[in-house]
């Protein structure tokens, strides 16, 4: 008779035990076992008290990291976005072509170039000489600190794509460090018109100008002079 | 279809010495070979001394044209006459660069305006001589 009752009683006890762990599973982790009677079982019980008090502290802990991390994480989202703004704002800023004189433009190069770069510059370039209708244009890289043969390749695809608009470009500002590179990368750049500073393509282009202005002026003037004799 | 194409032709004008053709259509291969052989043939018609033309409106030339384009310059050389190519926009010369047509014996000039000045001062020249 006695051991029915305390059958039952166990049956009951371990049926709580049940009940409180599939609503811990639930995730109510507020509820414990209450143990009535010291025996057997009652070891069993603290251990599962000890275990929900564990999970409930790591939960907690972990759902901390959790907010850390995702904070963080928007933190290098918003810096890969101004990032990503900065070097747009970069590109456009890096390749101003404008307008110096009659028939003149001057691209002014500054800072390392790679490919992605010289694409813009060289389309902005060819747009603005279509646009301007300026048949001189100075590109300067004295700001250029390296040149590799990437680079020395768009280089020169701007001066032919250049030519073939019906421009000339000269490029200035060729430092010795890119001389040297240049001639050790076996480019040749004999086809296109160098000069050592910005200040002798200004000279350069002007007297081009000149030139062109003059030669008119002069064939006119000796139409004129024909006629009259 | 075909009839449609040899029907099709582009027009080819005289100026005092020079022819000025003017491509305003896309060009496809046979037009183009259509175009070079009237080109010489109206060189050698008319005596012209110079060619002018505009590419102005064309806005994709593959490497068939600038072979077509650089090819007719040294023809019309040999029949004495210059071409200048004129008004070629910005995305066909990258495009021809990258095709590495860089038309070495081609001259070019930004517009009608300037061709025409170019190979007046060409003829100057060549009228002095």
């Amino acid at each position: 008779m006695s051991e029915k009752i305390v059958f039952e009683k166990a049956k009951e006890r371990i049926e709580h035990i049940e009940d409180v762990l599939s609503s811990v599973a639930a995730g109510d982790l507020d509820v414990r076992i209450e143990a009535e009677i010291e025996d057997d079982l009652t070891g069993v019980e603290e251990a599962i008290n000890i275990l929900i008090e564990d999970l409930t502290y790591e939960l907690k802990q972990s759902k901390k990291m959790r907010e850390e991390l995702e904070e963080k994480l928007s933190k290098i989202e918003d810096q890969q976005k101004t990032i990503i703004r900065q070097q747009d704002d970069l590109l456009e800023l890096s390749s101003p072509v404008s307008k110096v004189w009659d028939n003149i433009l001057i691209l002014p190069v500054i800072g390392t170039l790679d490919s992605q770069r010289a694409q813009i510059m060289m389309e902005n370039l060819l747009q603005k000489i279509v646009d301007t209708g300026c048949t001189m244009s100075i590109l300067d890289i004295t700001g250029v600190p390296t040149v590799d043969t990437q680079v020395a390749n768009h280089l020169l695809k701007t001066v032919t794509s250049a030519r073939l608009l019906g421009a000339d470009c000269i490029i200035s500002g060729i430092s010795p460090a890119i001389a040297q590179t240049i001639v050790h990368l076996g480019i040749d750049l004999s086809v296109i018109k160098t000069k050592a500073t910005l200040q002798d393509a200004m000279i350069y282009a002007m007297r081009k100008n000149n030139q062109l202005t003059h030669g008119k002026i002069k064939s006119d003037h000796l139409s004129e002079t024909e006629e009259t004799e | 279809m075909n009839i449609d194409l040899h029907e099709k032709k582009i027009p080819i004008i005289k100026i005092r010495d020079f022819l000025i053709v003017s491509i305003q259509v896309d060009m496809h291969d046979k037009l183009a070979i259509q175009l070079q052989s009237q080109i010489l043939e109206e060189i050698e018609k008319t005596g012209a001394k110079g060619v002018l033309i505009d590419i102005s409106v064309l806005e994709m030339v593959d490497s068939f044209i600038g072979r077509m384009l650089s090819g007719m310059a040294s023809m019309a050389a040999i029949m004495d006459a210059a071409v200048v190519i004129v008004g070629m926009q910005p995305s066909v010369a990258i495009t021809l660069v990258e095709l590495g047509l860089e038309m070495p014996g081609v001259d070019t000039a930004l517009n009608m305006e300037k061709g025409i000045e170019m190979l007046e001062e060409r003829l100057s020249n060549y009228n002095t001589l």
